[in-house]
């Protein structure tokens, strides 16, 4: 068998700090993992949800008769039929959070009764055989809507005259609450006054694997159901609770790999509980795998969506004193169970003043219901939007006072540990100006000053932003008994085997953390073992303990912890039957763990076998010490004392180059400085960090979850939606300044969480500084570059009504040669930069596939341009030439691949030594055809 | 309707009559139970967890009909240590993701390996030059991953383009040649 870092075995030093290879990855690489699609079960059939294609309305009836004559279809039900089978509301006292301000309460069918509120709402749901009848009967169900009037924006929600979502509400305000103090006194004495509008739309952390769920009923066990969940345990007794099913006949299994979650498997989808109920129906196992278009329109991973209206009183020096921010958000339809929408903004209104001494904060959340889908979590929890006002309103009060932002960023930092925040946030440890000055000293300011001031004269636009956070590391029992009646432990069973080799368990899943890796290093050196010979198995209500779920950071600070405590309580049964063992009168603690022996500290010479006291302990328990139970197996519950939660925080700094002729941005450089207290990985926590960054990227640059004024997403796909792919991001630079936290046993805090967070602000206020020769403000995203052409243009133009109608003057490229290849070469630059000026409306039908072709017609541009020999066979087959030669003297590094090209045989007689030059004309013919809009061949109008 | 196919799968001819909309994706999952092959944009042709190895090229098995790989051959991720001369030793693109944290949940990585074996087979056909990384995120524009930022990844394929270096040009070639694989099945 191939063990887990052979080479470093022999090095009998700690294993936390180490960035050894990870666990999880033999079986992964090998095509070996297990996710929920990989799961069959023998009589397994196939479910498909039956969407509404109304955002809202009605429903008149529904006839899921015809569906079931299609050969293979095994049952379909409506609402009404699920009805009959015990369906209840979502939304029961027991799943939703008690929350300080005013929250209404939806109504929350599973799957719609009797109207529906938002576009891919379930109506129906089938069973059948094969996955692949399941759509044609799908086209069978007949649903008569009555069309009621939609609304998909906080203005229209918010109007005096607006029609409701829900029409025995007085208004579409779904919650409203008040957070912090009164600021008026500290607005009085300000030298200065910042006032901001930031709007963050819809985007969020959609994960690779969408969702999905394996159930079955029988009447021994009760419910066997494996779903996509980042909390098994709470799922469980949801279902128990809205189903009224009792408690232990209710089994949740996370499968043992998971495709990602970034919190969007976090909260209980309505899903599971219909496919329960018909699982239960049918007594037969019942699968359902969501697609890619079912994930966006049921609003898996959209979040962000904050509108904040922020203003910061300030001295003239740059000091903050408080601020003030209203926060609107359009949560959709808010029927989600536990965070319904409105805990995102709350969440992150909560941690505004992050690591900033603002001495007062007076904030109002106001959520408005909508007919879009619910908001869910996505990591950040809420914190994207509000980092960009923050520190983007800082980036603002700077410019006014004509002082270096980071200068006033440094200025406002808080020193003093622990630290309360206006709005309640508790601050463990950490140390922000040694973080924030080893950010500054890396991304070396005074040299990207001195090259931004060079570029401008050339009329060249670089800029520099900050933009940073900090995140709570897990939140303890003390403050989610109050808001969720939900611990906040972090607990683990941990068991020494007779074999003397480790079993941990704990109840929440991961899906890419490295649960296993990181937990196997930290026992590995609790009980002198490798991480070989630890295992760790997690994610089963059946067999782990209760947790409340794999989110917010609590891996590396709860559950280690809990691990650690277990562990140690283990240990000292050890020490003592070994004592007694070995015939010694040492306590407990006199022992040291190494190589899988029991050393005592005051002879070397006198150790004993794990594997030995194992075996007495287990397998062979006579003659043990007085009053000692057998066994070895201990489960252990980690609280942080006298503190909510532990601290981690980030620093982060973009350098970017920013073209003003298209509007395009380019990161040059990305720096991160980070503190997770003691890394148990540093390879894994730098995973952590530069995926999160990307995510924050994406969000910040790219993504858009864009919605038409019938509440139909517009944008169902990947390409659509724009997710970043390795060409579109850059490298992200990952430093540490770690702060050991006093608060738990190893000085460890989370990671996985808030990276994204403040990307927003670092990249808006990057361009910014960039944009500074025009005054430039960035108040929403994402950063298209139609946008950012906007914004200059505001400015630069302020009485033109949208774009500058001039013609931009092209970019003048320089070839290494000239003639009639080069002009062609060169009108072909010009019409891929007149796409790239063009093609950003908000939104278009095709602009992902578009935006694929000019990246490949760009790509072969540039490599034709780089090969006169190429360029060359470009003006030959311009001038409508049927035979081409190659100039084998102008380019020798390609005549070998160009003969071996031309030695292919083709079926259509010609040769395959077009490859350089195809790709690039097919791309040009792709985007004449989508940008004229003339139908593809066969296709209608 | 049906039809009964052909396909040489990991140097294994596998025989089966499927429906003729079958997706060469579901033959591999559902029908022979390869499912190291994942299904992220589910048949939208993006994400490329799905991508094969056929007839040489990486190819998104979600864009092409089982009943067109009919006579045709197919490398699956289960197939990459099929190259391998020991049992339990890996391809040097998996080395490269584990060494280097290529993978954090893993579900786009068998796509993202088999794009990369496209990209490493030319690379060494034309005596395994240097790749920049700024190549590499080019030619990886197919796939996405949603974890790692592709940093990781980038780091993993010059890991496994340098392993490959090192080795002499017949054994660097062994690690791509489909026909081995199906001469240890003879």
């Amino acid at each position: 068998m191939t063990t887990i870092n052979a080479e470093s075995e022999a090095l009998a030093v700690s294993w936390v700090g180490r960035p050894i290879k990870r666990k999880e990855d033999l079986r992964l690489i090998r095509g070996r993992g297990q996710y929920l699609a990989d799961i069959k079960l023998p009589g397994m059939v196939h479910a498909f949800f039956v969407r509404s294609k109304h955002a809202h309305a009605r429903l008149k009836s529904v006839d899921v008769s015809r569906a079931l004559s299609v050969p293979g279809v095994v049952a379909a039900y409506s609402g009404a039929d699920l009805l009959k089978l015990g369906m209840r509301e979502l939304l029961i006292p027991e799943l939703v959070n008690e929350l300080p301000g005013t929250l209404r309460l939806p109504p929350s069918w599973p799957l719609a009764v009797d109207k529906v509120v938002f576009h891919g709402e379930p109506i129906a749901v089938i069973l059948a055989e094969t996955k692949y009848v399941l759509e044609d009967a799908a086209e069978l169900v007949v649903i008569d809507y009555e069309p009621l009037p939609v609304i998909t924006s906080v203005e229209q929600a918010m109007a005096d005259d607006s029609p409701r979502v829900y029409e025995s509400w007085p208004d579409n305000v779904i919650y409203r609450e008040k957070m912090g103090g009164d600021a008026t006194d500290a607005f009085a004495k300000a030298d200065i006054i910042i006032t901001e509008r930031f709007e963050v739309p819809r985007t969020g952390a959609s994960p690779m694997e969408c969702r999905g769920v394996l159930t079955q009923w029988d009447d021994h066990s009760g419910l066997t159901h494996w779903t996509t969940t980042q909390r098994p345990h709470l799922l469980r007794q949801a279902i128990s609770q809205v189903l009224d099913w009792p408690e232990q006949m209710v089994r949740v299994i996370a499968p043992k790999d998971q495709g990602g979650s970034f919190g969007t498997k976090a909260p209980h989808s309505r899903e599971d509980f219909i496919l329960a109920l018909v699982a239960r129906d049918i007594m037969r196992p019942v699968r359902w795998v969501e697609s890619r278009e079912e994930s966006f329109r049921a609003g898996v991973g959209q979040e962000r969506a904050q509108i904040h209206e922020i203003q910061i009183a300030a001295r003239s020096d740059g000091k903050i004193l408080a601020l003030r921010d209203r926060c609107i958000t359009d949560i959709g339809h808010g029927q989600q169970p536990v965070f319904m929408g409105v805990m995102y903004p709350r969440a992150g209104c909560f941690m505004i003043t992050s690591f900033y001494d603002i001495p007062q904060a007076e904030i109002e959340i106001v959520c408005v219901v909508t007919n879009k889908p619910c908001l869910t979590p996505s990591r950040a929890f809420g914190s994207f939007p509000v980092r960009l006002a923050m520190d983007g309103a800082i980036n603002r009060l700077a410019r006014e006072l004509d002082l270096d932002p980071l200068e006033v960023v440094r200025k406002n930092l808080v020193t003093v540990f622990p630290y309360v925040t206006a709005t309640g946030n508790f601050l463990d440890s950490g140390d922000f100006v040694g973080g924030f000055d080893k950010l500054v000293e890396t991304i070396d300011v005074a040299s990207v000053r001195e090259l931004q001031a060079k570029l401008r004269e050339q009329g060249r636009f670089i800029g520099l932003g900050f933009g940073g956070e900090t995140e709570r590391s897990g939140v303890s029992s003390k403050a989610y008994v109050p808001r969720q009646r939900k611990p906040g432990y972090g607990v683990a069973t941990v068991k020494v085997l007779n074999s003397g080799k480790i079993h941990v368990l704990v109840g929440d899943p991961p899906s890419g953390q490295s649960h296993e890796t990181v937990i196997s290093q930290v026992l590995a050196d609790e009980f002198g073992v490798t991480p070989d010979d630890v295992r760790l198995d997690y994610g089963d209500t059946l067999s782990t303990p209760y947790g409340m779920g794999n989110v917010g950071n609590r891996m590396a600070s709860y559950t280690v912890s809990a691990a650690v405590l277990a562990a140690r309580e283990l240990k000292k049964k050890i020490g003592l039957v070994a004592a007694h063992d070995l015939g010694i009168d040492a306590s407990p603690d006199e022992f040291t763990f190494e190589n899988g022996e029991i050393v005592w500290v005051k002879d070397r010479e006198i150790r004993t076998q794990l594997r030995a006291v194992a075996v007495h302990l287990i397998e062979c328990p006579i003659q043990l010490p007085q009053g000692t139970e057998p066994g070895l197996e201990h489960t252990a519950y980690f609280e942080p004392q006298n503190v909510p939660n532990m601290t981690g925080a980030s620093f982060h700094c973009a350098v970017v180059e920013v073209m003003p002729e298209t509007g395009v941005i380019k990161i040059l450089r990305y720096v991160v400085v980070d503190d997770c207290g003691t890394p148990i990985n540093p390879l894994v926590v730098e995973g952590q960090v530069q995926g999160g960054v990307v995510m924050g990227i994406g969000n910040t640059v790219f993504e858009e979850y864009v919605y038409n004024e019938r509440g139909e997403l517009q944008n169902t796909t990947l390409e659509g939606y724009m997710m970043p792919c390795a060409a579109d991001v850059p490298h992200v630079e990952t430093y540490d300044h770690s702060v050991p936290t006093p608060n738990n046993p190893l000085g460890t805090k989370g990671k996985g969480e808030g990276a994204p967070a403040p990307v927003s602000g670092a990249l808006v206020n990057a361009v910014e500084d960039a944009l500074r020769p025009f005054g430039v403000s960035i108040t929403t995203l994402p950063l298209k570059p139609e946008r950012v052409r906007a914004a200059i243009a505001a400015v630069v133009s302020p009485e033109a009504e949208a774009e500058p109608a001039d013609w931009v003057e092209p970019i003048v490229r320089e070839f290494a040669g000239e003639g009639e290849g080069y002009d062609v070469l060169a009108e072909m630059y010009r019409f891929y930069d007149g796409i790239q000026i063009s093609l950003q409306p908000t939104w278009h039908p095709y602009v992902g596939q578009i935006r694929g072709w000019l990246r490949d017609f760009g790509q072969m541009l540039d490599r034709a341009a780089a090969s006169p020999a190429v360029v060359d066979v470009l003006a030959q087959m311009f001038n409508g030439e049927r035979e081409f030669a190659f100039q084998s003297d102008l380019d020798p590094g390609l005549a070998a691949q160009w003969d071996r090209l031309r030695n292919l045989p083709r079926p259509d007689g010609g040769h395959a030594y077009l490859d350089y030059i195809l790709p690039a004309l097919d791309s040009h013919e792709m985007l004449l055809v989508a940008c004229s809009n003339v139908p593809f061949e066969g296709e209608t109008k | 309707m049906e039809k009964t196919i052909s396909v040489t799968v990991n140097g294994r001819v596998q025989r089966k009559t499927v429906p003729i909309r079958m997706l060469l994706v579901d033959f591999l999952r559902d029908e022979l139970g390869l499912t190291g092959t994942h299904v992220g944009c589910t048949y939208e042709g993006r994400c490329g967890a799905c991508t094969v190895v056929l007839d040489g090229n990486a190819t998104k098995s979600c864009m092409v009909l089982a009943v067109q790989a009919d006579g045709h051959r197919v490398v699956t991720v289960e197939g990459l240590e099929e190259f391998a001369n020991a049992p339990g030793e890996l391809h040097p693109i998996q080395n490269g993701f584990w060494e280097r944290h290529g993978l954090q949940c893993g579900y786009c990585t068998p796509g993202m390996m088999m794009t990369i074996f496209d990209i490493l087979a030319t690379n060494v056909r034309e005596g395994s030059p240097e790749l920049t990384d700024e190549a590499i995120r080019q030619s990886l524009v197919g796939n996405i991953c949603r974890c790692t930022g592709y940093s990781h990844i980038v780091e993993a394929v010059q890991s496994a383009a340098a392993q490959l270096r090192g080795m002499d040009p017949e054994e660097r070639a062994a690690w791509f040649d489909t026909a081995k694989l199906e001469g240890t099945r003879s």
